[in-house]
């Protein structure tokens, strides 16, 4: 057991917007690496990280936009977790349906990819709405074994 | 600029896009993309291989431009060779079944001919 790794928070305070999100991602990155995430993870929750930054970019409205976004990233042994905190519009993914794929392209809708990709790439996820804030949590797990990783 | 192309011949295009297409990096190839995508060749290969991220916004303007392509008679497939990332992420999504999807160049060509 790494005890350097266990109970640290690393936090970051962006804005809403696509070069803050590319900001955030290099954060997650550099501090996953500097804490032994495994690669494969640290990719899980970027693609969680960009999917609902999109979201609350696209969607959150102007109290998004106006109030900073927190990230808090939590590694611990064989698990990490962000927590992705704003002030727009109350959205509880786990209150949704991922879109269907439709059955051809002439039937495809651009966008709305995004609840699956979450879904897919995360363990768990967690959402809580609170003093105005959405809090949204996405964990993974994995074990000591390299090869018995989830998205391995 | 993270976007090139290749035509083979009259009627095969490959298009080459790299980097990370999140929503900044998708914003910067989108209008070159659509251009490139709806030229005169029918036939299109979008090569991946070299994405290092391929997010639902860059999944999003694939889709609208394999769209086009066929609505105006051609087709559009997918490259990803070994981009394993890349692969997951279209797998996840399920996009696959919408535009042909090959680690394998020469299926990819032979597939814009189906």
């Amino acid at each position: 057991m790494d005890l350097t790794v266990l109970d640290r928070c690393f936090e970051l305070e962006i804005h809403a917007d696509a070069f803050d999100l590319r900001e955030a991602s290099a954060w997650l990155e550099k501090t996953g690496i500097a804490t032994k995430v495994p690669a494969d993870q640290i990719f899980r929750l970027d693609m969680c990280l960009n999917e609902a930054l999109a979201n609350i970019i696209e969607h959150g409205g102007p109290a998004a936009k106006s109030s900073p976004v927190n990230l808090t990233f939590l590694p611990q042994t064989n698990e990490a977790t962000l927590f992705v905190t704003d002030s727009g519009n109350a959205f509880n993914p786990l209150d949704a349906t991922p879109k269907a794929v439709p059955d051809s392209l002439a039937d495809a809708e651009p966008g709305g990819l995004g609840l699956g990709l979450i879904k897919t790439f995360t363990d768990a996820v967690s959402y809580k709405y609170d003093q105005g804030r959405n809090c949204l949590g996405f964990i993974v797990r994995w074990s000591s074994s390299p090869d018995d990783s989830r998205a391995s | 600029m993270p976007i090139d192309f290749e035509d083979s011949n009259d009627e095969l295009r490959h298009i080459r896009l790299s980097g990370r297409l999140d929503i900044q990096g998708t914003g910067e190839i989108e209008a070159k993309f659509a251009a490139l995508a709806a030229s005169s060749k029918r036939r299109v290969i979008v090569d991946l291989s070299e994405v290092s991220f391929l997010a639902s916004i860059g999944i999003r303007a694939i889709i609208t431009n394999a769209k086009a392509q066929m609505q105006r008679g051609g087709r559009m497939v997918l490259f990803v060779g070994e981009n394993a990332s890349v692969a997951k992420t279209i797998d996840a999504t399920g996009i696959y079944t919408l535009v042909p999807t090959f680690s394998a160049l020469v299926d990819a060509e032979r597939a814009t001919t189906a």
